[in-house]
């Protein structure tokens, strides 16, 4: 045979072995996989430091999650009006009887009474994959005496250039801790992952940054039950006869009496005929 | 498969030495075909695992909670409150799980809980006896924060279970004539969005609280093709994620120590006995937090089956340490 085949063959032959370990690894990954709980992500994350909080002997009962920040708004029609007591009994009787009656001076208002319906998420399914076009930079030190807008430009700046392995960044994000850069090209976000690390210079020191795919996530379930407000009424079909404040002031009269099925007002709200209002509640501790 | 060797290949000639080369050129072909075939299966195997690699879940139920009115807003200029709206952050709870014989302890500064995990082994004195402590970063889980939006439309609903009877437009039609009649509990339609292969739309209403009018049953009368039919109707919903972010906890204050089952005086002495030792600087400490830095777990284990209450640590996620 001669020497150029030899070397050909030779080098096919290294290939085959090349590729022969290659596909063992995979399939040895494949079977760990099976095993790996679906718990556990396989692509790097970044770091976020916590603190402790502190001992607790409970089993493994934990919640798995803390839910906080809950806001949860209705919109007010126009003509209506938002009272909430301080006592859940006074709602529940003022439910019994839908149409009620506001005296004002000589004449009567006839106005209705509906509880609010407030939308809770009461489960959520999620499920989150690496994004091609997205990348989480991350690995900011503390200290870092740049406000959100100019540590996003500089990043921009930096990861926008094709020298710098980088190129036309779409979108930008600061998430807790890290900031999230969309890139038009995915081969561009894949490549900066690739690469992994990169020193960016951020004002007057160079900070060396990492690069990891970027996770995003996806509601594929949402269960949703409505729950009654419960020391809230929404008074309603109150005619364009009074200005707001007088308004306000009858119907607080009214209602703060309980011969009239009212109790002790909390807070009382008028929406106006011909326009709107957003009643936000958020939950008692966050 | 390299193009330097498939160059050399194509380069070989024949006419040097013809049997022979034919010979060794079918060897080639055949060893370049079965790297082809092996490239194939590891090209499908690392899809495979890539696309087992996207989906991991996230299953929570939401706690309940109970609600205050906080205020009413009023819409700035031209905008519309059209949505009922729902939304939360969601943060994973990190926990890490006390083994019996560790004990963890807090310091004040990072640099000296970072130096107390890179020496490594402490020997310290409790009562007469050395103990051979280790001291590691602790071992915590990735986590996930995230803030959840949904909306619930007071303008638009969902239709479904629309039969297909009619042309399209003829059945878009019949639909803005079902839906905007008051006597039914509609309103005036702004629009139809007609899907016929799911049978079902989206009716988008002018005046919002028709929506919630026809939402207190569950069926709409649809009259098409001289025949009444019931429709199922239900809240148009729009749920998104913003701000999702999976992370890895790092704690850098807290350092576990480990190697602890074995010693002779009770929980209380060897927490103090640590932190006496642990705050001295020539041992590689440094000030502890204050408050309880040192916990020690030293319980006996039962020897029963019945779960064991093992002492849990919540973490919250806070990110104090970045500052912009």
């Amino acid at each position: 045979m001669s020497v150029t085949l030899q070397a050909v063959l030779y080098s096919l032959q290294e290939e085959q072995s090349r590729l022969k370990t290659r596909l063992q690894e995979l399939q040895q990954l494949k079977r760990e996989r099976i095993d790996a709980p679906r718990d556990k992500i396989p692509f790097p994350v970044p770091e976020v430091p916590v603190v402790f909080q502190g001992l607790t002997k409970q089993s493994g009962q934990a919640p798995k999650s803390l839910v906080s920040n809950l806001k949860i708004c209705c919109p007010l029609p126009g003509g209506s009006a938002l009272i909430t007591f301080d006592d859940p009994k006074v709602v529940e009787r003022l439910l019994q009887q839908k149409e009620h009656k506001v005296d004002i001076e000589d004449c009567r208002l006839r106005v209705q009474i509906q509880p609010l319906e407030l939308p809770m998420v009461t489960n959520i399914q999620v499920s989150s994959q690496p994004d091609s076009h997205r990348v989480l930079v991350s690995g900011f030190p503390t200290g870092l005496r740049l406000s959100e807008e100019e540590l996003l430009d500089k990043l921009e700046i930096f990861f926008g250039k094709a020298k710098n392995g980088g190129g036309d960044v779409e979108t930008r994000e600061m998430l807790q801790g890290t900031v999230m850069l969309g890139f038009a090209n995915e081969e561009v976000a894949q490549h900066l992952c690739q690469i992994g690390q990169f020193r960016v210079p951020l004002g007057r020191q160079q900070v060396l940054l990492r690069v990891s795919p970027y996770v995003s996530g996806e509601i594929q379930e949402a269960e949703i039950k409505f729950q009654q407000a419960p020391h809230s009424v929404l008074v309603t079909n109150i005619p364009d006869v009074l200005d707001v404040q007088e308004l306000h002031d009858i119907l607080e009269i009214h209602f703060q009496k309980p011969t009239r099925g009212g109790g002790e007002v909390e807070a009382l709200a008028v929406v106006p005929v011909g326009q709107q209002g957003l009643a936000v509640f958020t939950s008692e501790s966050s | 498969m390299d193009n330097n060797v498939r160059q050399a290949y194509e380069e070989c000639s024949p006419e040097k030495d013809i049997m022979r080369g034919e010979q060794s050129k079918g060897l080639l072909h055949e060893i370049m075909r079965e790297n082809s075939k092996l490239d194939e299966e590891i090209k499908k195997l690392e899809a495979e695992l890539q696309s087992n690699a996207r989906e991991f879940q996230i299953k929570e139920n939401v706690p309940e909670r109970k609600l205050k009115f906080t205020s009413v807003e009023r819409p700035e200029d031209g905008d519309h409150f059209s949505n009922s709206s729902c939304s939360f952050q969601v943060n994973s709870q990190i926990l890490y799980e006390v083994q019996r014989g560790q004990a963890l302890i807090t310091f004040e500064k990072e640099e000296v809980a970072q130096n107390v995990i890179s020496m490594g082994t402490h020997v310290v004195q409790m009562e007469g006896t050395s103990v051979k402590v280790s001291a590691h970063p602790v071992p915590l889980s990735t986590g996930v924060r995230f803030q959840v939006h949904v909306d619930i439309s007071k303008m638009k609903i969902n239709v479904t279970g629309i039969p297909d009877e009619l042309s399209e437009e003829q059945t878009r039609d019949k639909l803005e004539l079902s839906f905007y009649k008051s006597k039914n509990g509609g309103g005036e339609v702004e629009s139809v969005d007609y899907d016929r292969k799911s049978r079902s739309a989206v009716i988008t209403f002018v005046v919002a609280g028709v929506a919630d009018k026809i939402l207190k049953k569950k069926t709409y009368p649809l009259y098409m093709n001289q025949k009444w039919y019931n429709v199922t109707v239900s809240p148009f919903i729009e749920r998104r994620l913003e701000k999702y972010q999976v992370f890895s906890a790092v704690s850098k204050k807290t350092v576990l120590l480990t190697g602890l089952d074995g010693i002779r005086v009770d929980e209380e002495t060897g927490e103090d006995l640590l932190n006496i030792h642990f705050q001295r600087k020539n041992n590689g400490g440094g000030e502890v937090e204050v408050g309880p830095a040192c916990h020690l777990i030293l319980t006996q284990l039962l020897v029963e089956r019945t779960a064991i209450p093992r002492p849990c640590i919540f973490w919250a996620i806070t990110t104090t340490a970045l500052v912009f």
